[in-house]
């Protein structure tokens, strides 16, 4: 299972299993990462789970569809250049290693 | 979370309520359906205090009062379904959305998702109900006094609801009585004949109404709903978005009208917050959040338990009903501090007046935008020294939806 990185805004790193096929955010919530509330559950439709992604790795992650594109853009969160709602994003193998920082609020 | 331990959903220790197996769920005794319309939030404040699941023999339901059960809840919809075959809502409104689970839940739902998107909220829908606003207030404003209940929350909810649907020729009265009908069918548990026959007469009425817009939007498609579900990528046929466009009105009109008449009160209520509020003019999200935090327009709604499951240290039995009291949840002292007190400057913390999980409410942004940044806030804004009226006291009434049943204000002219 791939290792992925959640750093929080205060610097502090915590590094975590994610299950294969699951969301990043559904990974967050498993192992009890705080910064990640998805009031919706992977609706796409609260803003509520807002992660800066590496940019060096935003081709591994899906294209972004036209609802979260626009979701994004009322995050509680500055939206940057790797902002994603974490669950639209599956876990993947190509994920190992990879450092995903989480915002001020959500 | 203070001392609470995460829920379980097997046989396993419950730390909050300190038992060591699943325990049947408490019956509560001598509640009166009177006794919850007129303040349910000390009555579930007794009952979370013994148990986040009681047996409330006047509801024919068993109450889910915490936070995190609720959580629980609404991330496990596989366990805790929507769909109910005795469901009163699906003989009235056909089968909407609000009662589907899973893959056809989500694709009806996307159906929809263009008219509520954020971005088209604020660029194209916050134009329309900041004139709304504006010209009720303008009716008004020279009086110096009025009841914020009929002469702006309801029609401002309904006008805007109107032009959301896309529907044309339709008097606010009309929609908001539409509304009340279908919401009467639907909780109509009783069985009186003259309620179904209301709620059958709105909704051959609505029927009509959306049959006079489909032909227009087929041909031109806008930004209302109608229109996104006639051009939806899951074609939607004529049933589903006659259900559908009737959740909304039983269930969207409602919810506005009632969070901007809470909101309202409770600035009026706390004169040291409704001066920061308006010297601020960055806190009217703060608000709007606080205010359906403290009363959710949607006190409860139901679910039902699929597979026998512990929650919260409480054994659920295949078939149990559930009544998921969210405005309760609001006021979990273990998440909330003070929470029975008004507070728009309580830590920034998720609540659940939204609801949570796949049905997590669509409207929600526009809600933010109509009531927290537009409706109240230009309340306060045009009508000078607005107070609550001395003689005339507004009275709270609900416990399935609850809300101001009247809101009378005096200001300077």
């Amino acid at each position: 299972m791939p290792r992925i990185i959640f750093v929080h805004p205060d610097g502090r790193r915590q590094e975590v299993e994610a299950g294969l096929g699951k969301s990043v955010m559904e990974t967050a919530l498993d192992q009890g990462v705080e910064g990640i509330i998805a009031e919706c559950n992977g609706s796409a439709a609260c803003a509520t789970c807002h992660a800066y992604f590496d940019e060096s790795s935003l081709d591994l992650l899906p294209p972004i569809s036209e609802h979260e594109e626009d979701m994004l853009d009322f995050a509680a969160s500055q939206r940057l250049q790797g902002s994603r709602l974490s669950c639209q994003i599956t876990v993947t193998d190509a994920m190992e290693g990879m450092c995903i920082q989480l915002p001020e609020s959500q | 979370m203070g001392n609470r331990m995460p829920v379980c959903t097997q046989l396993v220790q419950s730390g909050r309520y300190g038992k060591l197996m699943a325990i049947a769920v408490p019956t509560q005794d001598g509640i009166s359906l009177d006794a919850l319309y007129e303040d349910p939030f000390p009555i579930f404040r007794q009952m979370s205090e013994k148990s986040p699941v009681t047996w409330v023999p006047s509801t024919n339901l068993n109450l889910v009062t915490g936070f995190e059960e609720i959580m629980e809840i609404e991330r496990n919809s596989s366990i805790y379904t929507s769909t109910n075959p005795t469901s009163l809502m699906n003989q009235v409104l056909g089968r909407s959305l609000m009662r589907k689970d899973g893959e056809p839940h989500a694709l009806e739902r996307k159906a929809i998702e263009p008219s509520f998107r954020p971005g088209v909220v604020k660029n194209h829908w916050s134009p329309i109900f900041a004139a709304i606003a504006d010209q009720l207030i303008t009716g008004f404003e020279k009086d110096g006094s009025t009841d914020l209940f009929q002469n702006f929350a309801a029609p401002m909810a309904s006008l805007s609801l109107i032009e959301m649907l896309g529907f044309k020729d339709v008097a606010w009265q009309d929609i908001a009585c539409w509304s009340q009908s279908l919401m009467d069918a639907m909780s109509n548990y009783g069985g009186s004949g003259d309620a179904r026959q209301r709620g059958r007469d709105a909704s051959a009425a609505i029927d009509a109404a959306i049959d006079a817009v489909v032909p227009i939007y087929q041909i031109t498609p806008n930004p209302s709903i109608i229109s996104s579900m006639l051009h939806a990528e899951s074609a939607q046929s004529i049933e589903q978005i006659r259900s559908n466009v009737k959740v909304i009105i039983g269930g969207g009109l409602n919810e506005p009208r009632d969070s901007i008449l809470t909101a309202t009160y409770g600035l009026l209520s706390n004169p040291q917050q409704q001066a920061k509020a308006i010297e601020s003019g960055a806190l009217w999200g703060a608000v709007f959040e606080e205010a359906i935090r403290w009363v959710a327009p949607i006190c409860m709604y139901p679910r039902r338990v699929d597979s026998d499951v512990v929650l919260g240290g409480v054994q659920l039995r295949e078939g149990d009903q559930l009544g998921v009291c969210v405005a309760a949840a609001n006021r979990d002292p273990s998440r909330f501090e003070q929470p029975d007190e008004f507070n728009i400057f309580r830590k920034k913390q998720s609540h659940l007046g939204f609801g949570a999980g796949p049905h997590f409410c669509a409207g929600t942004w526009v809600a933010r935008q109509m009531v927290g940044a537009i409706a109240v806030p230009q309340l306060f804004a045009r009508l000078k020294d607005l107070r609550l009226d001395e003689d005339k006291k507004a009275k709270f009434g609900g416990w399935v939806f609850r809300g101001p049943l009247n809101l009378p204000v005096q200001w300077t002219v």
